[in-house]
């Protein structure tokens, strides 16, 4: 079965970057979200195993989005994508639950080795 | 004029390279101000320059007065930018700045220091990061001071800028208890304006 998985990005194209940077052969099934409380939905109806995360989104951002899962239980991999690369919005993105920080523009180079590492793609 | 506008997905494609921009903006704004810097969804939009103040009273709701620097940049997409924030925040600002020293004999940071400061690493981050994206390296000028406290609409009054069209970024740099923002606004003649729109064609097919 193909892994659910969710990106989660205002912009088209940022959404079309993040799913050119995804292993080409990795068996998953896309859904897109255009802000946080989409994303949020997408969770809920379990099509989220893995969450590609955007920070600044309207309508929830991303700091939103990662509040709401801890208080439903985290039973996702988030991997926050984000063009503040300030090292306290990667601090705050760890401690909310996070496995990630990948700064933008995201590359393949970038996304494999934490897909590899947390077992998501072998 | 014929209106220079901004299809979706170029607007949408721009927005995003602002949205980049922003982040390298203030990482380099975070470090000179010592201070984590909010960041919210850059809103783009292209105008008339006649109709600039206006439409950045609508999206700022910037109704004081305000201090302006103002920078040019080069290539074949070129302009000017604008940074502009409200001359109260700057006060604050300084004394923010000024703040852990309170009675040093270190001479106090000057408004006027501190708002170049501001401009030139928004627009030297911004504007570099957005023409980078677009593969254009742009030259730029030194930064002069528009002026220190004067009406939005004095900051676009006719004939005191070259260009007709305006690229209204509104990247919103809000210190966290946001006493702070700071606005850039790029303007550019309506040919840079049709190079940029190319450029985003270019970027938005290449994926």
């Amino acid at each position: 079965m193909s892994l659910p998985i969710v990106i989660a990005d205002d912009s088209l194209l940022a959404r079309k970057v993040l799913t050119k940077a995804l292993p080409p052969d990795w068996d998953v099934d896309v859904s897109y979200a255009s802000n946080g409380r989409e994303a949020l939905a997408l969770y809920r109806e379990g099509k989220a195993s893995v969450m590609f995360l955007d920070l600044t989104m309207p309508d929830m951002t991303g700091y939103q989005v990662l509040e709401a899962l801890q208080r439903e239980d985290l039973n996702t991999f988030v991997i926050v994508v984000s063009a503040d690369v300030q090292p306290m919005a990667r601090a705050r993105v760890r401690t909310l639950g996070a496995i990630a920080f990948i700064a933008k523009p995201v590359t393949p180079e970038a996304v494999l080795p934490i897909l590899k590492e947390y077992g998501l793609y072998v | 004029m014929s209106e220079p506008a901004l299809n979706e997905d170029q607007r949408d494609a721009l927005q995003e390279v602002a949205n980049l921009a922003m982040g390298q903006a203030a990482t380099r704004l975070a470090q000179l101000l010592d201070s984590f810097i909010e960041l919210s969804v850059p809103r783009v939009q292209v105008v008339a320059a006649s109709d600039a103040a206006q439409a950045l009273r609508d999206m700022t709701g910037i109704q004081e007065s305000v201090s302006a620097v103002r920078q040019s940049f080069r290539s074949d997409i070129k302009g000017e930018a604008l940074v502009i924030c409200r001359s109260g925040g700057i006060e604050q600002l300084c004394s923010l700045v000024n703040d852990p020293y309170p009675s040093s004999t270190y001479e106090k940071v000057s408004q006027q220091e501190l708002i170049f400061d501001v401009a030139n690493v928004l627009t030297g981050a911004c504007v570099s990061c957005i023409l980078d994206q677009l593969g254009r390296t742009p030259v730029f000028s030194p930064p002069g001071l528009l002026g220190e406290a004067m009406s939005l609409d004095d900051v676009f009054q006719p004939g005191a800028l070259a260009w007709q069209a305006a690229l209204l970024v509104e990247v919103n740099f809000a210190l966290e208890d946001e006493s702070f923002r700071a606005h850039l606004v790029m303007l550019m003649p309506e040919e840079s304006i049709r190079h940029m729109n190319h450029a985003l064609d270019a970027l938005l097919t290449s994926l």
